[in-house]
This record gives C-alpha cells, structure tokens and sequence, in this order.
C-alpha cells in the first residue's frame, strides 16, 4: 500500500508540517486559558462548598474525565448548535476552531479543577492565618501567600495536562482542522508516502513535547526554589541535595491536614 | 490598653470561653496559663478575630468593637491592631526572612519596598538573625523560624503582640534562644500576651498572670500571688503538675 518507503520525504515534509505548528499551538494555548479559567470556576464551589454548584462541578468533571474526548467533540460541534437553536441562538456559522477550543477547554478544566482545589488547600491553613493576624484583607492573602505556592504545587499535574492537551489536539482533524495531524494525512494521501508524513508528525511532537516538559520543569523549580537548601557545592552535591528537597516537599502536602478550622472570612 | 469584655466563643454545642474578662495595661506582660484544652488558643484567636466570639467585646488602645456588630472591615481594622506569633510559626514559605517580616510593611503599612527592607533587615539583626536575611524558612531552625515570626509581629508595631506557646514546638536545645528574645522585647514595654508553660519564664517576665480552666479564668494576679501563693486548689493542682520534678541524677 502506498509508495515505496524513501526517508527523504521526511525530510521534505518538516516545513509544510511545520506550517501548521502555529494553529496546533493556539489550540493548546487557547484551551489552556479556557481550561484554567473553567478549573477555577469549578473547584471555587467545592473548596467553599457550595452546595447545588458542587453536585453541578462533580456532575461536569465526571462527564469530561469519563468520556472519549473525540466523542465531546463530536457532542459540542455537532450537538451544541441544536441546542442553542432551541434558545434561539444561531451559532452554525461559527468556526470550526471555536468548538474545538470550548471543547478542549472544558476538557482540560475538568482535569485542572481537582488539581487546582488540591493545591490551594495544600497551602497550610496557618498561613492564611499568619496573612490575616499581619493585616492583610482574603484576597491579599489569596494573592501574596496562597496563589504563589499553589502555582508551585500545581506545576507537575499542570505540565502532565497540557502534555496530553498537545497529543489530544490531533484529534481535531475529524473535524477537518488543518493543524499538523490534519496536514500530514494529507501530504501522506497527496504523495501516498504515509509513513513518512506519520514519522515526520511524531517528531514535531515528540520535539514539542520534550521543550514544553523542560520549560514546565524550569517554571517548576523556580517557583518551588524555596524548599531547596541553598546549593554550596558544584554538580557533585547535586543528588544528595535533592533528598531533603523531596521531604520538604511532601512536608507541604503533609502540612495541608494540620490547621483547625477558622473563622468565616 | 486592652480590654476584653465578658467574651464567649462555642464550637458546635461546646462552650471553650465562658465569658473571659481581661485587662491588659499599656507595657504589660500578661502570662496565660492553663490546662490543655482550657481555651488559651481560642481566647488570642478571638483577639485578632481568628476565631469569632459568639458574644463580648474587645477593646485595644482606642478601637472599640463589639462582637455582635461586627462587620469585614470592623474586623480588619481589628487585626491591624495586634500582631500573632504562633505555635507552629507560621511562615510564608515561598518567602525569605526578610520578605517575611516586609510583607506586612509593604501589603498593610504601604511603606516603600528600601523603607520595608531598611525596617525589616534592623529588626532580624535584633533578634540576632542578620546574617539570614535572605534563607527561606525550609533553611531555618526552629527556633530560627520563631525568631523571624516574633520580628514579623514587631514590624507591624501594634498595639498588643499575642503569644500562643512560642515555645513548644522546639526542641529544648532551641527554647532558649527564642526566650531569651521575647524577654528583650518585653524588656522594652511592648504590649504582650503570653500562652506559655515555661513558669520560670513566666515568674520573670510577666506583670501578670492568669490561670485559665474550663473556658473561665480561675485566678489571676501578680507572679507571686498566683505561682508561689495560689488561692485556687484548681491552680494548686496545675502548678504541682507542670513545675518539674527534682532531677536526680545517678
Ligand atoms: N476549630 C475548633 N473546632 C472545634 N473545637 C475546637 C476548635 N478549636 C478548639 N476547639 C476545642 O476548644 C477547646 C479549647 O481549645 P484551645 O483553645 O485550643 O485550648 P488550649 O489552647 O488551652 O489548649 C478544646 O476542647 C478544643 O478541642
Ligand atoms: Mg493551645
């Protein structure tokens, strides 16, 4: 099947794929604001329980986690305009993209929302309340105290999500989006050279996926440098500085079940 | 001044404070003793409204808030009127020592960041933590860490500094160092309420002393009065068991 295997292709086929790297990567970027946003939203009733919102997060999250994402996609693109024909609202005529991002974004959400909640209440109570007893109002001791090391926290899961968001974005060709999976089945059907337009496509992502994994591993320390004893030594000491790094780490975590409750704020 | 009046807290159906009434002079040192349990901790935390107090009211210096009325902003004008140092220290640990003892200065007091640092950088070498002005809380020892809360809490120069067992998270070895700060500092007539089981410490340093039991205050009155002379059978009975026992050595 197809033409005879030639590796030159490959080759031939990095900068027509390349061409599209940008709109695969604003697929990503766009779901991942939307992710964040949706996360946030969601775990906020269930970190101050709020009760109907909370049956409705847990209903959401079950949804997006427990389902195939190329069905939600088909569900949103197919489905969401017949629904919002019955209210009224015409939105047949919206872009492809458009369904791809909500639906990616709400995906990601799903998966975002529970680590979100996690790391802000890994945050230990005692702190908050330091920020209080210093004077400070909730949302400067969300801002200052909180928000810093959640971030911190979160950056692990968060790359592990924005990981499998780059991989599941492949997807969004059954829709007919020309990003790189979309190109590269149709440079392979134009030239009948699939293999080589298939690992051509896995490299850019494997490439793309190891520079984000560095990136997100730089961020992560540099946000976490506060629990790493001061580095005196060169490279030698490197390993033996990390043991104490990891239990102060899981000391974080630990912490998070040790302050009593407060006053309602 | 501080004035607590008639103040009452319950969790659920548990009374801890039955109606506490304290006052504490301007420069005074007011020790809390007290059984576990007793509602030492709950009595500061509703002195900076950590906890809410079902029913009283609180005054320091000229600030005037009665629990029934109180409202976000009542609260948070509270707050700026007393500063905490906590059992377990409490520290921002994203943050430095010296970022630390700033953040009030910059996020409450306003002051520029030089003014913050200039401040904060003079009262880490008071409590001989100079040379750690920039190590992160991870980096610290305990009673380092402590040292840094109690500069914290002298930063925001208020009204009243709010002690809660300062010391017991420690290691012994650490104990000292820490108290022999908190006595400096009180040696200087700031403002302060210790919970703390360190009598020496206490006959010492306090003006003051209060034995609490039950969510009530059983005794109170000068470190002689209470701790070599007390009236109560309640404070007889505590003391007996916290004074430590002759140590006999082998
Ligand atoms: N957040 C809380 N929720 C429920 N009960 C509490 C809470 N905080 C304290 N208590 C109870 O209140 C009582 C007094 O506690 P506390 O003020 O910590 O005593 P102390 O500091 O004197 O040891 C204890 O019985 C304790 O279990
Ligand atoms: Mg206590």
């Amino acid at each position: 099947m197809g033409a005879p295997f030639d590796l030159s292709f490959i080759f031939r086929f990095f900068p027509k794929l390349l061409d599209t790297l940008g709109l695969t990567l604003l697929i990503v970027a766009g779901s991942l604001a939307a992710g964040i946003f949706a996360g946030f939203l969601v775990a906020l009733p269930r970190m101050y329980n709020v009760p109907v919102l909370k049956r409705f997060s847990q209903v959401y999250v079950s949804f997006f986690r427990g389902t195939p994402i190329l069905i939600q996609l088909f569900l949103f693109y197919y489905g969401l305009p017949e629904i919002l024909k019955l209210a009224g609202i015409d939105i047949s005529k919206a872009p492809v993209l458009f369904f791809v991002i909500i639906t990616y974004g709400l995906n990601t959400g799903a998966f975002l929302s529970e680590t979100i909640r996690a790391s802000v209440t890994a945050v230990n109570r005692g702190q908050i309340e330091a920020a209080y007893a210093v004077g400070m109002t909730g949302y400067q001791a969300f801002s200052r105290i909180v928000w810093p090391q959640a971030l911190a926290v979160a950056v692990p899961v968060f790359s592990n999500v924005v990981l499998a968001l780059l991989k599941d974005t492949s997807l969004a060709f059954t829709l007919g989006v020309m990003e790189l999976t979309g190109k590269a089945q149709t440079l392979g059907a134009l030239t009948q050279h699939f293999v080589e337009a298939y690992i051509s496509l896995a490299l850019i992502y494997l490439v793309i996926s190891l520079v984000l994994e560095r990136l997100l591993k730089l961020a992560e320390r540099r946000l976490l440098r506060h629990e790493q004893p001061v580095s005196t030594g060169g490279g030698r000491f490197r390993l033996w500085f990390r043991l104490p790094r990891a239990r102060s780490y899981r000391q974080l975590i630990a912490d998070a079940n040790a302050g009593k409750g407060g006053a309602e704020l | 001044m501080i004035k607590l009046k008639n103040i009452h807290k319950s969790f659920g159906r548990q009374q801890v404070l039955k109606g506490i009434d304290l006052t504490v002079q301007k420069g005074e040192v007011v020790v809390i003793l007290g059984p576990s349990g007793s509602g030492k901790t709950t009595l500061l935390r509703c002195v900076n409204y950590l906890e809410k107090p079902g029913d009283g009211e609180i005054l320091i210096g000229d600030y005037h808030l009665n629990c029934r009325h109180a409202g976000k902003k009542e609260i948070h004008a509270l707050r700026q009127k007393s500063a905490m140092v906590f059992q377990q220290y409490n520290l921002f640990r994203h943050k430095t020592a010296v970022e630390n003892v700033m953040e009030g200065l910059l996020v409450v007091k306003k002051l520029s960041k030089e003014e913050a640092y200039r401040r904060s950088a003079e009262l880490l070498e008071k409590v001989g933590l100079g040379s750690r002005l920039d190590a992160y809380p991870s980096q610290l020892s305990g009673g380092q860490q402590q040292r840094v809360g109690i500069a914290r809490a002298l930063a925001l120069e208020p009204e009243v500094i709010l002690f809660d067992e300062p010391t017991s998270a420690l290691d012994p070895e650490l104990v000292g160092e820490v108290l022999e700060v908190i006595r400096r500092i009180a040696a200087e007539g700031i403002t302060m309420i210790v919970v703390t089981h360190e009598i020496g410490f206490a006959r010492d340093v306090a003006n003051h002393i209060v034995f609490m039991d039950g969510g009530v205050i059983v005794e109170e009155g000068s470190p002689a009065e209470v701790l070599s002379r007390p009236k109560e059978e309640r404070t007889r009975q505590f003391l007996k068991r916290i004074t430590p026992e002759p140590n006999y050595s082998i």
